[in-house]
């Protein structure tokens, strides 16, 4: 295992950095954390030919709150500058703890908010929870910027809807009427395990009725997929034991898995139905966000 | 001085703590010389093909590239560890056998420009039918691995003790179970590495390794050197279990590489080369067969084995003969028949793994008594202790067990676990289990055929007493050998532990010793390293003798005062007599040498699990089981060993936690995983899954009471013995909190929530 030999830019402003995309087109790639990237690249899977770093473009690593807009997060936020901004865990303490029970905490250290996302491995732990908080994201090109539901962006395993100048800018979560929300992940040990299963989920209750709810599943179909008809069967019902069973199974239905070296397409769908589940129950009784 | 020992029985701190934890500790890898090229080997992408052409010319061109090497480049001897079959090749002429065999090599000024040099090599293959299944690789028709072995047959066992038939004719009770293990891999932390150096007529070879005697033997041989010119010397060794055991072909080539360039050449595997090299667990298809008389006391057993040995033969022989040969050594039974395959698959090649070929087949026994147990409606347990072997015994195949506290290990941990509270008593979903085990403490003859002692030891007192230097080829792969080994010369020797030096596992330095495999150097080095230290204290008593005027046999030494014992006033510091010795008479040295008295039998396969002694183990655990995901959560653990006298408690305690985190790893993640063209689909830490510090369980380490006389101070084995018990001890435990039996490692999450499916539609039906 080796890296191939690359060219390597560290532009000074995201203009700057999409110029040179479009210049270099396809053999281009941007380079966030590198925990993704660089390690296809020592196992000869990709071999771009020049790479785009971010490094230099600080502004991309903020959290922060704006007012009507929502909490912003900067694409090359780390998975513990997430875990760790107070912001968040007041706000979405779901999303700390979603970027927590990510791979280990070499990997949280430099991996980044934007590469897990741009990546569009159907298993990635952040983009379940982040669409049930309806987030969008800012996408920057030479053209300029665009704002897109997170929801709309993923095409296929590896597909997305970035065009070949664009770089993630930032992730927007819109202020939310939800009283919990949650994403458990189902991975094979307690730590340094991909998902086999993540569901996450978004409720706004009065008293025991759920008005509203969200449901994303991951590592269950080519992308993080909702399952709108679990969302159907639970939204204005009252809850009990017997509902959470029949949403899960629901959601069972929905998604759409294959078997891979850590789970059977079989195994997969009753693990939905398990963790949707166990995910509505945990928002609905912890009631964070 | 109450205490009976002043230096074992004690957890001193590790001699190589400090350097370890600093990152002062330098392994193979680390190591710089000057003019250092670095090397790497070209592998098989395909699973079974033949060679048609190599085309090197292009690596060589390139600029930095020193060295490119093939088959027409290096000796065509055929090697192994196993001298019953040497079967494989420094690198392939005809034929690749699996994904990763070694094609040729590449020695460069740098790290990439190997890399890049590597690309460069084009080798035409014809690919062949490949065959990945023991059971298929047996069958007429399947594709030939290798052209002297007919049915791709390795290694065939047959082996009949008592009479089996009439055992099962009479039984009270007769009952067969199939299980089939998994393959493992060691993955020590630490990658394979060497550094080659031939210079003049002599090669030097810095390696991590588990035994520089083997190395030296090995690589001498394949060269034509004489051992003499051959020196191995070990480094730090980050873990090994088994898997360093035998030249990996790095040092091979490497050593051609630098006679070639006159440079020294390091070179390593990478994670991904480490898994393709394996020589990890074999997995072993297991039928057996028991009968029981009406009060549960086994009468025979017959073992029906098939093993999965990969491309090439490594230890697998012996293997394949420790899987029956350790059966009828736990338990007491005179009927015994033992039948085993080990094919050839065109997979990577096993070897010894940690308990070698005996923890799997302990898996199937333990699982299978289990359910001998139930249909008869007895306790697991009691089960267990009408069979459990007894000291001063011999069992079937001819092995002599001295002291053995099974049974004291099976009652102590059935108290410390609260097993009568518990078991039937645990909420649904929870369960305990219990497994046992025993092993060998150090293998009764060495590899190869050889009157050579097995270990041996000096020590030599510094000219001013202040210090003394045990040279020993015993070899410190991270379990502390070195510091027992220390700790038993200052004891011997009277000396201060603090004081002691080391100068270990270099094969020209330091005296002859088999290495670290079949958990033999508490034992066996630390009999030669007792004599070593006993005959400097012998030397030295008797010129204190002298010096004070006290009868040599009013003398003692401890500590490193020499005092009088009819007046313990009268003393005089280890220095002063140490420093006077060496005025007088020159260096104060002690030597010392073990070789195990004969054992065994004269059936064929009888030397394989002789020892001069065996440990003993109980391990009951409890488990949690999510009903819903199958997910295993493991509680407690309660681990009760007899392993004689303990030299070090702290680093027993370590072994223990060590091997069940193993045994763990094996019983409930671990599994090399391929697609259906042989290629390794988990060669990585992310994907082949070792538990985490969050998954491991409470563990509770205790002893039980044994002195082992074939030992020094009554010691044995710990290091493999404790993962033997683990995988039927988790099975066992998830049986009875579900009620299911997953016949198959590892008991996967997945595994176990099918059983549960399965068990909950037939309930319905
Ligand atoms: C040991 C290990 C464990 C892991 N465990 C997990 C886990 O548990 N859960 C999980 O979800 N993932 C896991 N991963 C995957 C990976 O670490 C994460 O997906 C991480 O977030 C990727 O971020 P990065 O900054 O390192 O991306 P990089 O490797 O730098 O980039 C990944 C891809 O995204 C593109 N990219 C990066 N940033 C941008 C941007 N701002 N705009 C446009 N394109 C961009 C790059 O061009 C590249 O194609 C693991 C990886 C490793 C090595």
């Amino acid at each position: 295992m080796y890296l191939p030999d690359f060219e390597y830019h560290m532009p000074a402003t995201i203009q700057e950095a999409c110029a040179l995309l479009a210049e270099k087109g396809q053999v281009a790639k941007v380079l966030a954390g590198g925990t993704d990237l660089l390690n296809k690249m020592k196992h000869g899977l990709v071999a771009p030919a020049v790479l785009i770093s971010l490094k230099q473009l600080e502004q991309l690593s903020n959290i922060e709150y704006e007012e009507g807009k929502g909490v912003l997060i900067g694409a090359r936020a780390t998975h513990n500058a997430i875990c760790n901004s107070k912001l968040l865990q007041e706000k979405y303490l779901s999303i700390c703890e979603a970027a927590h029970h990510m791979a280990n905490n070499q990997i949280r250290n430099v991996g980044t908010i934007g590469g897990n996302i741009s990546n569009a491995v159907p298993s990635a732990d952040l983009p379940p929870i982040l669409m049930a908080l309806d987030a969008s994201i800012t996408l920057v090109g030479t053209k300029g910027e665009r704002v897109m539901a997170l929801e709309e962006f993923f095409v296929g395993p590896g597909k997305t809807l970035l065009a070949p100048d664009e770089i993630i800018a930032q992730i927007v979560i819109p202020d939310q009427s939800c009283t919990g929300s949650t994403y458990i992940k189902f991975g094979l040990r307690r730590s340094g395990a991909l998902a086999v299963v993540g569901v996450a989920v978004a409720v706004t209750m009065d008293g025991n009725v759920c008005k509203d709810a969200r449901i994303v599943l991951g590592a269950v179909a080519p992308v993080p997929m909702r399952a709108p008809k679990a969302e159907a069967m639970i939204i204005g019902k009252a809850i009990s034991d017997d509902l959470l069973e029949e949403v899960g199974v629901c959601a069972s239905t929905e998604c759409k898995p294959i078997d891979d070296i850590r789970g059977s397409a079989e195994y997969r769908r009753d693990m939905v139905r398990v963790f949707t589940k166990r995910a509505l129950r945990k928002a609905i009784n912890e009631g964070h966000v | 001085m109450g205490e009976k020992y002043a230096v074992i029985g004690k957890s001193v701190p590790k001699i190589d703590g400090r350097a370890k934890v600093t990152g002062q500790a330098k392994y193979t890898g680390d190591l710089k010389l000057p003019n250092l090229l670095v090397g790497k080997i070209l592998t098989s992408p395909h699973a079974h093909a033949r060679i048609i052409s190599i085309d090197t010319t292009e690596a060589e061109k390139l600029p930095g590239v020193k060295a490119v090497i093939t088959h027409k480049d290096v000796p065509t001897l055929k090697y192994g560890i196993s001298p019953a079959r040497w079967d494989e090749s420094i690198f392939c002429s005809d034929k690749v056998r699996f994904v990763g065999d070694k094609v040729a090599a590449v020695a460069a000024l740098d790290d990439e420009t190997v890399y890049k040099a590597l690309k460069l090599i084009k080798v035409d293959y014809e690919v062949l039918p490949a065959v990945f299944d023991p059971e298929e690789a047996i069958k007429e028709g399947a594709p030939q691995i290798h052209d002297e072995y007919a049915r791709n047959i390795n290694t065939e066992i047959h082996q009949n003790f008592g009479d089996v038939d009439k055992a099962f004719a009479e039984a009270h009770h007769l009952r067969t179970d199939r299980f089939v293990g998994n393959r493992t891999y060691q993955c020590p932390i630490e990658p394979h590495s060497a550094i080659s150096i031939w210079e003049g007529g002599k090669l030097t070879v810095y390696s991590s390794t588990q035994s520089p005697h083997y190395f030296q033997h090995y690589i001498a041989r394949e060269f034509g050197l004489k051992m003499g010119d051959v020196r191995v010397i070990k480094t730090y060794v980050g873990g090994g279990f088994g898997g360093k055991l035998e030249p990996t072909g790095l040092e091979f080539a490497g050593a051609v590489l630098s006679k070639i360039t006159g440079r020294p050449v390091k070179m390593f595997y990478d994670r991904h080369e480490m898994f393709a090299h394996n020589r990890g667990r074999h997995k072993q298809i297991m039928e057996i067969t028991t009968s029981v008389d009406k009060n549960g006391k086994i009468t025979g057993v017959y073992a029906n084995f098939m093993m999965d040995g990969g491309a090439y033969t490594s230890l697998g022989i012996a293997t394949a003969y420790y899987a029956g040969a350790m059966l009828p050594l736990t338990y007491e039974f005179v009927n015994f028949k033992f039948d085993m395959i080990r094919a050839y698959t065109n997979l990577p090649a096993c070897g010894a793994q940690r308990g070698h070929g005996a923890p799997q087949p302990r898996y199937a026994f333990e699982c299978h008594l289990d359910n001998v147990a139930a249909d008869l409606g007895m306790d697991p347990i009691e089960l267990r202790l009408i069979n459990a072997r007894q000291p001063n015994t011999v069992t079937p195949n001819d092995f002599a067990v001295n002291s053995c506290e099974l049974t004291e290990c099976i009652t102590k941990a059935k108290e410390i676990s609260g097993w009568v509270q518990k078991k039937g008593n645990l909420p649904s979903g929870k369960g305990i289990g219990i497994g046992v085990g025993s092993f060998v403490s150090g293998a009764g003859y060495p590899i190869y055929r050889t009157n050579l002692p097995h270990a041996s030891a000096i020590i030599k007192v510094h000219e001013d007493g202040t210090a003394a230097t045990l040279y020993t080829g015993a070899t410190d792969i991270g379990q502390g050998s070195d510091t027992v080994l220390c700790q038993m010369a200052a004891e011997a020797m009277g000396f201060r532990y603090e004081n002691m030096k080391i100068v270990a596992a270099d094969t020209e330095t330091t005296p002859h010793d088999f290495g670290a495999y079949a958990s033999r150097q508490t034992l066996m080095s630390g009999s030669a390293v007792k004599q070593a230290g006993e005959e400097v204290k012998g030397q030295m008593l008797e010129l204190a003798s002298e010096m004070m005027e006290v009868e040599v046999s009013d003398l003692d030494c401890r500590d490193s005062i020499v005092f009088s014992l009819s007046d313990p006033e009268k003393a005089m510091p280890f220095g002063e007599v140490a420093r006077e010795f060496f005025v007088r008479k020159g260096p104060l040295v002690g030597k010392g040498s073990y070789a195990p008295p004969k054992l065994g039998g004269t059936f064929k396969g009888a030397a394989v699990g002789t020892s001069p002694a065996y440990s003993f183990a109980a391990q009951i655990s409890e488990v949690e089981i999510d009903e819903e995901t199958g997910e295993i959560d493991v509680k407690d653990v309660w681990d009760v060993h007899d392993c004689g006298m303990v030299i070090n408690p702290g680093l027993l305690h370590a072994q223990v936690h060590g091997a069940l985190y193993m045994g763990m790893g094996e019983s409930i993640w671990e599994q090399v995983l391929f697609d259906d063209k042989g290629k390794i689909l988990n060669p990585n830490l992310g994907e082949y899954r070792m538990p985490t510090a969050m998954d491991m369980p409470r563990i509770t380490s205790e002893l039980v009471e044994s002195y082992e006389p074939a030992g020094p101070w009554g010691v044995k084995e710990v290091g493999e013995g404790a993962t033997i018990p683990t995988m039927g001890c988790y099975a066992n435990a998830i049986y009875d909190a579900m009620g299911i039996r997953v016949n198959s490692l590892p008991l996967s999450y997945e595994k176990v929530w099918r059983a549960l499916k399965e068990k909950k539609e037939k309930e319905k039906a």
